[in-house]
Formats: C-alpha cells, structure tokens, sequence
C-alpha cells in the first residue's frame, strides 16, 4: 500500500471532520480522490502540518486531523513535546510514514534507517502513540476519533511511491475561506 | 509589571484572546500574567516557527493569536511567515521583545538587532516600535489592523522599555 491507496482508504473516515493536509503530494492525492471544503491544503511551510491542527483543536470542538509524513514530522520535530504536553481529544495526527521525501523524488529519510517517530513520540510525552500497517490505519483512526477523552499519534508503516498528479488549482484565499465556512465562521459564501 | 500588563491589556482590548510565547526574560512579566489568566489561551512552544503554524490553526478556528517571542525568532520563522501566514492571509500578531537594541548587555544579541527591521519591511509586514510608556496606548488599534488587513504584525518592544519593568 502506498500514500495515496492510503488516502483513498481512510475517506469516509476524513468525510466528518476537519483535515489539515500536508503540502506536496499528499495534498494533491487527497485533492484528485476526493476534493472536500473540509479539507485544508497546504501550499507551503513544510513541516507544519501537525501545528496547524493543532492549533485548530485548541480552538473550536470539531475533531481535527493533520496528516503529516515522516519527512515533514523529522523537519518539525519539536511538534511531538507540544502535542504530548498540550494536544486536546479531539485531535489526532496521522502521519503516513513511507521512509521517504515524496514530493520531491522519495529521497530515503531517516525513519528508513535508524529513526523510530514511534519512540520519538512516546518520549515526548505522547499517550497514545499507535504505530501500525496501512491496513490497521482505519481502525486506528476511528477509535482515535470516537475516543472523547485522548489525542492519538497514529504512524501508518506504508511503502513509498506517488502517482502522477498536478498542483492543486485552488488559490488559498478559497481553500481557506471554504474550509472557515465548513465550521461555521464564514457566511458571506 | 506596570508595562508588561499594559501591553497584555492593550493586546486583549485589541480582541487578541490566544497567546504563545517562546521566552525571553523581557517577555517573563508577561509570560507570568498570560499564565493566570482564565479568559485567555496561553502556552509556551518550543520554536517560533511551530508557533507560526499554531497560530494558523488557531486563526482558522476563529481565534485571534499571538505569539510573543525575541527578534531572533523572526528568523527561525521566516518561510512559515510568508507561505502560510502570508499566503493565506491570517492575522496574527507578533509581540517582540527587541532584543540587542540599545541598554542591551549581550553583544551577540547585536547581530539580528541590526537586521530585524530589515527583515520585516522586506516581508511587508506592518510595524509598531515600541520605546516609550505611551507607545504602547496604539498596541490595541494596532492588533484591530491586523485583522482588518488580514496579515501578520508585529510589536517590537525595545530592551530599555522592557528592562526595568519589574
């Protein structure tokens, strides 16, 4: 299974909640499978993906989902200590972990050599840190999501590879402002 | 005290009611008001440009954020500043202790000092200089701009206005 098998896999569970999704590839699958204003694409800032969610979760009662890959987590690393000491219920991180840089060529990252996000995440003080198959992720996230009174770290063991896609034609004014019409903050659209 | 409260009343009366901060000892007086303040969310972080990326979340879920943090941390934050703050549009005020301006013991602080402002006019990011007591009276119409712009701002509060506010 690689990310975007994965991608397609876990959309009904995305369907019902808010999705921060990370910049590049993984952006550009979820956006050709299946095009949602609750799904938040970034277009830049690697790495923060996981904070972006974060700091959503802090501040409004949906269930909020970043999904990050393991390239963006090991270049933001310091997100685990702030999610394991200040990530409310209803959040959840997925990070799709293939062992490589997707969107720029699947360079090897360090998760396919010594790097265990699973031990990094456990010894930043997160509580429930699940590390599983792309088949398992389903379940995972849908206990993470029903659980009312824990935040999950979810590590999905996938295998690397992409499909051939394009650049989200979306500008970001639009993505943002269907994404705040989603939860009710924006009217006018 | 007496500045460092001002400047969190002037932040809350401006509608900023979600703050981060990455310390610094000119921020402690603040840090230590925002952590006994039920109205508002306050945590600390480890590096601003994480921050950056709490603050968008928060500004999407319909907070009004800040994050209070050396100049240094302009740097370490550039990027998130411009392909996300930026990009998208979200107001978020940076609250900055200006580290390395005159009054400053720490040579080293001397460096980013000199380019700060640099840095922020090159990103086009509105100012306010803070150096005296009655400076900080705009810091309320201030962080109203930020929304009303949709952008980031930033405060930049000098060492000798700081220093002494014990």
């Amino acid at each position: 299974m690689n990310r975007f098998d994965l991608l397609n896999k876990i959309q009904n569970i995305l369907k019902d909640n808010l999705v921060i999704c990370n910049i590049g590839l993984p952006s550009q699958e979820l956006y050709k499978i299946n095009d949602q204003p609750n799904f938040f694409y970034m277009l830049g800032s690697m790495g923060l993906s996981s904070s972006i969610g974060l700091g959503l979760a802090l501040s409004q009662n949906k269930h909020v989902i970043s999904i990050d890959g393991d390239g963006s987590v090991l270049m933001n690393m310091n997100t685990l200590a702030t999610i394991g000491n200040r990530a409310p219920s209803n959040y959840s991180l997925l990070i799709i972990d293939n062992g490589s840089y997707g969107s720029t060529g699947d360079q090897r990252t360090f998760t396919d050599e010594n790097t265990s996000l699973k031990d990094v995440a456990i010894g930043a003080g997160c509580k429930n840190v699940v590390e599983c198959s792309g088949d398992e992720t389903v379940n995972a996230l849908n206990k993470a999501i029903d659980d009312k009174d824990n935040s999950y770290v979810i590590i999905s063991k996938i295998n690397s590879g992409n499909v051939k896609i394009d650049p989200i034609p979306i500008n970001p004014i639009t993505i943002r402002d269907r994404f705040r019409k989603f939860i009710g903050i924006v009217k006018y659209l | 005290m007496k500045i460092s409260k001002k400047i969190i009343d002037n932040l809350k009366k401006g509608g900023v009611d979600f703050y981060l901060s990455v310390p610094c000892k000119l921020l402690a007086n603040m840090i230590a008001i925002l952590e006994n303040d039920k109205d508002v969310y306050y945590s600390a972080v480890p590096r601003e440009e994480e921050g950056m990326g709490i603050c968008a979340g928060a500004y999407l879920g319909n907070k009004f954020p800040c994050i209070m943090m050396q100049n240094t941390g302009i740097g370490n934050s550039v990027n998130a500043i411009v392909s996300l703050l930026q990009l998208y549009q979200m107001p978020v005020v940076f609250l900055i202790s200006y580290r390395g301006t005159p009054g400053e013991p720490v040579g080293a602080q001397g460096g980013m000092a000199k380019i700060t402002e640099d840095i922020l006019q090159t990103l086009r990011i509105p100012m306010l200089h803070c150096s005296s007591e009655k400076d900080l009276e705009k810091i309320s119409t201030f962080s109203k701009h930020a929304k009303v712009v949709e952008s980031p701002v930033a405060i930049l509060c000098d060492f000798n206005l700081m220093k002494d506010d014990t």
